[in-house]
């Protein structure tokens, strides 16, 4: 019996100074962790949208909620144009692939997206991120028709033997574009508060 | 009469160097050994956590009950790995990224929970560091040596630099998965061939 | 319907536990020296993996996310797979000897299998449904099965044949091990 209660002791003692720790170094790490992140999958698609904005998107960036989940949004200004870019996915080939759209506040149209992380194939659906020639195809489509491929009917070139990737992106495109709708009064009393 | 500090620690370099004579841990050295960059941050964060779990093993050795020994070198190897995670995550993400579900696994690597049970239970404290200490550098240097292989004929480039020039042709089979067993297979036979000789 | 079958043969094939996300070497190596072992390591690995990623994702989902301690996922993950895996060990001496007797030596050997441990956390970064979740664990210990049996058909005859000394044993079966991975890499072209 004494045996018993020392092996549940040192097991119950360990466990509590284990979990001490981690919740100690996790509160430490927590900040620069959500920085690291940020910086590294998100910023370079966020800057490349945004290219010749004068502030930092993502030292700006606040969050807002369409009932369904809360949206991190980036606002910039390209040509003294407002631009929010917020961020979707949808599931690819092998795991989600996650799209970041920008939008210009005045016309409702997209100004550019990007591919930020995804788990497709190397070299067949990874393409979708390396070669921007895919997602360049978005510049210009309205917020509330953002096109599809051409084998579903719409006008948009596929990627070359990654479909399936090609078609995440797309559904992930529309996700974005219906959020933005759905945020899109939010949007312009956030713009309007900070130009006054 | 226990064997000096400094054969503790030689012995992971060569007489008992995972993966090739303690075959041992296979699944991160085919993994990530991509390029040598990525060997060498594995093989890092690997003796990170042999050696910090060696230490505490050994201290506690005479603590912990035998019959749940096992669970207790689980949670103390978990919870060093937990902490490399955030770790990396925290200061090094472009290298975590790419190790990916590699770093968790280290958890499961039998190299870690095989030291625990088969010396920092039964020897002191600086036995044990020494132990951890070799066999994680013998570690890093597998990985770096199966992935300077890999990355110079799969890819043309070590530590990201060009090295035979522009005209040529990467064997890209050797970066991907089939190139991985072979040329892990490869390095073991020249291993085997050169401790025969000696 | 289509999706789970889909998510079957990406998991089964395309991304094979073993051969193409390298999780699960060890056994793959350690057990593949006789066709026996290997079935038996391929059964007790469907077993557990299949229970494992069933409970990893209910703690994940019902405990680690809503609490906010999914930095705690490496520890809960490895003490349910172990603590599973000696469950369904008292659990088959008592209730199915026979069975225990074909699987009881793999049983204890499944801690440290990155596979099970590997696919639960796949699982998870993939944001799996549940049934999802079950589908892929199911497939993906097909898939370990597969390679290993596969693998272990062509050891048993690479025994009978002459090798250079240095490549004996497990340098040539990994050299081996490759060309059957070389024959898996080919339904990555099906993207």
């Amino acid at each position: 019996m004494g045996e018993m209660i020392r092996m549940v002791v040192t097991l119950a003692i360990l466990s509590a100074v284990s979990g001490g720790v981690l919740a100690g170094v996790q509160q430490w790490t927590k900040d620069p962790i959500e920085r690291q992140k940020l910086a590294n999958e998100k910023a370079p698609v966020i800057r490349q949208i945004l290219e010749g904005t004068e502030n930092d998107p993502i030292a700006d960036r606040f969050t807002l909620n369409d009932g369904t989940r809360d949206y991190l949004i980036f606002p910039g200004r390209v040509n003294n144009e407002p631009i929010m870019v917020l961020e979707d996915r949808a599931q690819g080939y092998s795991g989600d692939v996650h799209v970041m759209v920008g939008f210009s506040l005045k016309n409702d149209t997209l100004v550019g997206a990007g591919v930020t992380t995804h788990s497709e194939t190397p070299g067949i659906g990874s393409r979708a991120k390396d070669d921007p020639s895919f997602t360049r195809q978005f510049k210009g489509k309205k917020a509330g028709a953002p096109d599809s491929l051409r084998l579903d009917g719409g006008s948009l070139d596929s990627i070359s033997g990654a479909t399936i990737t090609a078609r995440a992106v797309v559904q992930a495109v529309e996700r974005a574009s219906s959020a933005y709708l759905r945020l899109k009064p939010e949007l312009e009393s956030s713009k309007r508060e900070k130009e006054e | 009469m226990p064997r000096p500090l400094h054969k503790e620690f030689l012995k992971g370099l060569w007489e008992e160097i995972p993966p090739f004579r303690l075959v041992l841990g296979l699944c991160p050295v085919l993994a990530v050994t991509m390029t040598v960059e990525n060997g060498i941050g594995m093989g890092l964060a690997t003796t990170f956590v042999l050696v910090c779990s060696n230490v505490l093993i050994s201290i506690l050795r005479n603590q912990i009950p035998p019959k749940v020994r096992i669970a207790c070198y689980i949670l103390v190897i978990a919870t060093f790995v937990t902490i490399v995670d955030m770790l990396m995550q925290a200061f090094t993400y472009p290298l975590y990224q790419k190790l990916g579900i590699f770093i968790p696994l280290i958890v499961v690597n039998c190299v870690v929970l095989g030291r625990a049970e088969a010396f920092a239970s039964k020897n002191s404290v600086l036995p044990s560091l020494a132990d951890g200490l070799g066999i994680g550098i013998g570690f890093t240097l597998s990985l770096a040596a199966l992935g300077a292989l890999r990355e110079a004929f799969g890819n043309g480039t070590l530590l990201g630099h060009s090295i035979f020039g522009p005209g040529y042709q990467p064997l890209t089979f050797l970066v991907e998965a089939p190139g991985a067993f072979i040329g892990l297979g490869i390095l073991l036979g020249l291993m085997n061939l050169i401790s025969q000789r000696r | 319907m289509e999706t789970y079958i889909l998510l079957a043969i990406t998991c089964i094939f395309i991304n094979n536990i073993v051969l193409t996300q390298y999780l699960g070497i060890c056994p793959f190596m350690g057990t593949s020296k006789a066709m026996e072992t290997a079935v038996g390591m391929s059964m007790a690995v469907l077993f557990v993996l299949v229970m494992a990623g069933s409970v990893t994702w209910m703690v994940e989902h019902w405990l680690l996310a809503p609490m906010g301690i999914t930095f705690l996922r490496t520890i809960a993950f490895i003490l349910i797979i172990a603590s599973l895996v000696q469950f369904v060990e008292m659990f088959l001496k008592k209730s199915a000897p026979g069975l225990y007797a074909g699987l009881g030596i793999f049983l204890p050997l499944i801690t440290t299998n990155c596979a099970v441990m590997g696919a639960c956390l796949l699982a998870i970064s993939a944001e799996y449904t549940f049934m999802e979740t079950l589908v892929a664990s199911t497939a993906y210990a097909l898939g370990f099965g597969l390679a290993l049996t596969l693998f272990a058909g062509i050891r048993e005859r690479l025994f009978k044949v002459r090798v250079p000394g240095p490549f004996r044993d497990t340098a040539i079966g990994l050299v081996a091990a490759g060309v059957v991975s070389l024959s898996f890499f080919a339904f990555k072209g099906m993207g």
